[in-house]
Protein backbone atom coordinates (compact mmCIF):
# COMPACT_ATOMS: atom_id res chain seq x y z
CA UNK A 1 0.00 0.00 0.00
CA UNK A 2 1.41 3.45 -1.06
CA UNK A 3 -0.11 6.50 0.49
CA UNK A 4 0.62 10.54 -0.14
CA UNK A 5 -1.00 13.45 0.96
CA UNK A 6 -0.89 16.44 -0.52
CA UNK A 7 -2.77 19.99 -0.09
CA UNK A 8 -6.01 21.80 -1.67
CA UNK A 9 -5.99 25.03 -0.47
CA UNK A 10 -7.26 24.36 3.36
CA UNK A 11 -8.21 20.72 2.27
CA UNK A 12 -5.85 17.69 3.13
CA UNK A 13 -6.05 15.31 0.07
CA UNK A 14 -4.74 11.30 1.46
CA UNK A 15 -4.69 9.20 -1.99
CA UNK A 16 -4.26 5.68 -1.31
CA UNK A 17 -2.59 2.63 -3.47
CA UNK A 18 -2.80 -0.94 -3.10
CA UNK A 19 -4.75 -3.40 -0.49
CA UNK A 20 -5.75 -2.06 2.57
CA UNK A 21 -5.88 -5.02 5.17
CA UNK A 22 -4.93 -5.95 8.50
CA UNK A 23 -2.05 -5.61 7.79
CA UNK A 24 -1.45 -1.98 6.00
CA UNK A 25 -4.57 -0.27 7.62
CA UNK A 26 -2.48 0.90 10.91
CA UNK A 27 -0.67 2.86 8.59
CA UNK A 28 -3.53 4.09 6.80
CA UNK A 29 -5.16 5.31 10.42
CA UNK A 30 -1.83 7.17 11.33
CA UNK A 31 -1.59 9.40 7.95
CA UNK A 32 -5.31 10.06 8.34
CA UNK A 33 -5.18 11.38 12.13
CA UNK A 34 -1.72 13.25 11.75
CA UNK A 35 -3.45 14.96 8.39
CA UNK A 36 -6.46 16.00 10.40
CA UNK A 37 -4.82 17.31 12.77
CA UNK A 38 -3.46 19.83 10.10
CA UNK A 39 -6.26 20.74 8.32
CA UNK A 40 -10.04 21.68 9.00
CA UNK A 41 -10.43 19.40 6.23
CA UNK A 42 -9.56 15.93 4.86
CA UNK A 43 -10.66 14.25 1.71
CA UNK A 44 -9.33 10.48 0.88
CA UNK A 45 -8.95 9.41 -2.71
CA UNK A 46 -9.92 5.89 -2.75
CA UNK A 47 -9.75 5.15 -6.70
CA UNK A 48 -6.58 3.38 -6.37
CA UNK A 49 -7.30 0.91 -3.73
CA UNK A 50 -7.69 -2.61 -5.35
CA UNK A 51 -8.93 -3.80 -1.72
CA UNK A 52 -10.25 -3.04 1.44
CA UNK A 53 -11.59 -4.87 4.31
CA UNK A 54 -13.28 -4.05 7.58
CA UNK A 55 -10.21 -3.54 9.33
CA UNK A 56 -9.75 -0.69 6.48
CA UNK A 57 -13.65 0.28 7.16
CA UNK A 58 -13.28 0.99 10.66
CA UNK A 59 -10.16 2.96 10.59
CA UNK A 60 -12.27 5.17 8.41
CA UNK A 61 -14.99 5.05 10.97
CA UNK A 62 -12.75 6.32 13.27
CA UNK A 63 -11.43 9.32 11.20
CA UNK A 64 -15.00 10.03 10.82
CA UNK A 65 -16.06 10.25 14.46
CA UNK A 66 -13.20 12.31 15.34
CA UNK A 67 -13.30 14.88 12.67
CA UNK A 68 -16.87 15.04 14.06
CA UNK A 69 -15.25 15.67 17.07
CA UNK A 70 -13.10 17.82 16.40
CA UNK A 71 -16.01 20.16 14.01
CA UNK A 72 -13.52 19.15 10.77
CA UNK A 73 -14.55 17.70 7.82
CA UNK A 74 -14.11 14.33 6.32
CA UNK A 75 -15.03 13.14 2.98
CA UNK A 76 -14.13 10.70 0.53
CA UNK A 77 -14.29 10.31 -3.11
CA UNK A 78 -13.72 7.74 -6.03
CA UNK A 79 -14.78 4.71 -4.69
CA UNK A 80 -14.21 1.64 -7.08
CA UNK A 81 -17.10 -0.73 -7.67
CA UNK A 82 -15.02 -3.31 -5.70
CA UNK A 83 -14.71 -0.88 -2.40
CA UNK A 84 -18.31 0.84 -2.66
CA UNK A 85 -19.44 -3.23 -2.39
CA UNK A 86 -17.25 -3.53 0.71
CA UNK A 87 -19.04 -0.13 2.29
CA UNK A 88 -22.53 -2.06 1.37
CA UNK A 89 -21.50 -4.94 2.89
CA UNK A 90 -20.93 -3.07 5.95
CA UNK A 91 -23.80 -1.01 5.77
CA UNK A 92 -21.73 2.32 6.54
CA UNK A 93 -21.83 3.81 3.59
CA UNK A 94 -24.40 6.44 5.06
CA UNK A 95 -22.67 7.92 7.44
CA UNK A 96 -19.93 8.93 5.05
CA UNK A 97 -20.07 12.01 2.95
CA UNK A 98 -19.06 10.18 -0.64
CA UNK A 99 -18.15 11.86 -3.71
CA UNK A 100 -17.44 10.78 -7.42
CA UNK A 101 -14.99 13.28 -7.87
CA UNK A 102 -12.36 15.73 -6.07
CA UNK A 103 -13.70 18.49 -7.61
CA UNK A 104 -17.04 17.52 -6.06
CA UNK A 105 -15.53 16.72 -2.50
CA UNK A 106 -13.37 19.49 -2.64
CA UNK A 107 -16.51 21.95 -2.83
CA UNK A 108 -18.88 19.83 -0.44
CA UNK A 109 -17.97 22.37 2.45
CA UNK B 1 -0.01 -20.14 6.88
CA UNK B 2 1.60 -18.14 9.41
CA UNK B 3 -0.52 -15.98 11.21
CA UNK B 4 0.79 -12.54 9.67
CA UNK B 5 -0.94 -10.39 8.08
CA UNK B 6 1.78 -9.94 5.12
CA UNK B 7 0.21 -13.42 4.27
CA UNK B 8 -3.26 -12.37 3.78
CA UNK B 9 -2.82 -11.10 0.33
CA UNK B 10 -1.54 -14.70 -0.79
CA UNK B 11 -4.68 -16.37 0.21
CA UNK B 12 -6.87 -13.23 -1.09
CA UNK B 13 -5.02 -14.07 -4.66
CA UNK B 14 -6.51 -17.53 -4.36
CA UNK B 15 -9.64 -17.91 -3.16
CA UNK B 16 -10.66 -15.49 -6.05
CA UNK B 17 -9.82 -17.46 -8.65
CA UNK B 18 -11.20 -20.78 -7.11
CA UNK B 19 -14.63 -19.09 -6.34
CA UNK B 20 -14.61 -17.78 -9.98
CA UNK B 21 -13.64 -21.57 -11.10
CA UNK B 22 -16.62 -22.96 -9.32
CA UNK B 23 -19.00 -20.66 -11.07
CA UNK B 24 -19.57 -17.34 -8.83
CA UNK B 25 -19.09 -13.65 -10.51
CA UNK B 26 -16.79 -11.15 -10.16
CA UNK B 27 -19.08 -9.52 -7.37
CA UNK B 28 -19.73 -12.69 -5.52
CA UNK B 29 -15.66 -13.83 -6.07
CA UNK B 30 -15.01 -10.50 -4.06
CA UNK B 31 -17.19 -10.99 -1.57
CA UNK B 32 -16.05 -14.64 -0.73
CA UNK B 33 -12.39 -13.56 -0.87
CA UNK B 34 -13.50 -10.72 2.09
CA UNK B 35 -15.37 -13.22 4.23
CA UNK B 36 -12.05 -15.34 4.51
CA UNK B 37 -9.78 -12.57 4.46
CA UNK B 38 -11.81 -11.29 7.13
CA UNK B 39 -12.22 -15.06 9.53
CA UNK B 40 -8.09 -15.03 9.14
CA UNK B 41 -7.73 -11.40 10.35
CA UNK B 42 -10.10 -12.51 13.58
CA UNK B 43 -7.79 -15.83 13.90
CA UNK B 44 -4.69 -13.83 13.59
CA UNK B 45 -6.50 -11.25 15.96
CA UNK B 46 -7.99 -13.03 18.24
CA UNK B 47 -6.97 -16.60 18.76
CA UNK B 48 -3.24 -15.37 17.83
CA UNK B 49 -3.03 -11.97 19.54
CA UNK B 50 -1.24 -10.64 16.39
CA UNK B 51 1.16 -12.81 17.41
CA UNK B 52 3.29 -13.86 13.91
CA UNK B 53 4.64 -17.32 14.66
CA UNK B 54 1.36 -19.50 15.03
CA UNK B 55 -0.09 -21.28 12.04
CA UNK B 56 -3.46 -21.07 10.38
CA UNK B 57 -4.35 -24.23 8.08
CA UNK B 58 -6.62 -23.35 5.33
CA UNK B 59 -8.30 -25.70 3.26
CA UNK B 60 -10.86 -24.39 0.29
CA UNK B 61 -12.89 -27.26 -1.41
CA UNK B 62 -15.51 -27.30 -4.27
CA UNK B 63 -18.25 -29.31 -2.89
CA UNK B 64 -21.31 -30.63 -5.40
CA UNK B 65 -23.24 -27.42 -4.31
CA UNK B 66 -20.81 -24.97 -3.93
CA UNK B 67 -17.57 -24.49 -1.65
CA UNK B 68 -16.43 -24.75 1.80
CA UNK B 69 -13.57 -23.57 3.97
CA UNK B 70 -12.45 -25.25 7.23
CA UNK B 71 -9.77 -23.40 9.02
CA UNK B 72 -7.89 -24.66 11.72
CA UNK B 73 -5.34 -22.71 14.32
CA UNK B 74 -3.80 -23.66 17.77
CA UNK B 75 -4.39 -20.20 19.25
CA UNK B 76 -6.66 -19.04 22.27
CA UNK B 77 -10.13 -20.41 21.95
CA UNK B 78 -12.82 -18.05 20.91
CA UNK B 79 -15.45 -17.24 23.35
CA UNK B 80 -18.42 -18.26 22.04
CA UNK B 81 -20.46 -15.35 23.85
CA UNK B 82 -18.17 -12.13 21.90
CA UNK B 83 -18.56 -14.17 18.57
CA UNK B 84 -21.24 -11.39 17.38
CA UNK B 85 -21.53 -9.10 14.59
CA UNK B 86 -22.47 -5.44 15.11
CA UNK B 87 -25.60 -4.31 14.47
CA UNK B 88 -25.87 -3.16 11.17
CA UNK B 89 -25.95 0.63 9.93
CA UNK B 90 -24.48 1.65 13.44
CA UNK B 91 -21.30 4.02 13.41
CA UNK B 92 -19.31 1.41 15.85
CA UNK B 93 -16.40 0.11 14.19
CA UNK B 94 -16.13 -2.99 15.89
CA UNK B 95 -17.52 -6.03 14.90
CA UNK B 96 -17.97 -5.56 11.15
CA UNK B 97 -15.55 -8.49 10.23
CA UNK B 98 -17.92 -11.57 11.60
CA UNK B 99 -21.36 -9.44 10.14
CA UNK B 100 -19.38 -9.54 6.30
CA UNK B 101 -18.53 -13.35 7.36
CA UNK B 102 -22.35 -14.01 8.01
CA UNK B 103 -23.56 -11.92 5.29
CA UNK B 104 -21.48 -13.33 2.60
CA UNK B 105 -21.56 -17.13 3.66
CA UNK B 106 -24.74 -19.61 3.83
CA UNK B 107 -23.50 -21.17 7.09
CA UNK B 108 -20.83 -20.51 9.81
CA UNK B 109 -19.54 -22.50 12.63
CA UNK B 110 -17.28 -22.52 15.33
CA UNK B 111 -16.14 -25.64 17.08
CA UNK B 112 -12.93 -26.36 19.87
CA UNK B 113 -11.38 -29.80 19.02
CA UNK B 114 -8.83 -32.11 20.22
CA UNK B 115 -6.71 -30.35 17.28
CA UNK B 116 -7.73 -26.81 17.48
CA UNK B 117 -10.14 -24.26 17.08
CA UNK B 118 -12.12 -25.65 13.81
CA UNK B 119 -13.91 -22.98 11.84
CA UNK B 120 -16.01 -24.00 8.73
CA UNK B 121 -18.18 -22.14 6.40
CA UNK B 122 -19.61 -23.03 3.22
CA UNK B 123 -21.65 -21.16 0.44
CA UNK B 124 -24.10 -22.49 -1.89
CA UNK B 125 -23.63 -21.88 -5.78
CA UNK B 126 -27.52 -20.84 -7.03
CA UNK B 127 -27.35 -21.96 -10.35
CA UNK B 128 -29.58 -20.00 -12.51
CA UNK B 129 -31.80 -22.34 -15.11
Amino acid sequence: MKISVRDAGETKIVEVEGDVDLGTSPDLRRTLFDALLHAPKLALNLAAIRYIDSSGIATLIEVLKDSQRRNKEFVLFGLSPAVRQVFHLTHVIRIFQVFQTEEEALGSA
Amino acid sequence: MPSAPRYLPVVRGAIGPLAAAVGWDESDCRAITLALDEAIANIIRHAYHNRDDGLIEVECRETPDGLEITMLDTGEAPDRTKICARAIACDQPGGLGTHIIKDVMDTVSYQATPAGNRFVATKRLRKTI
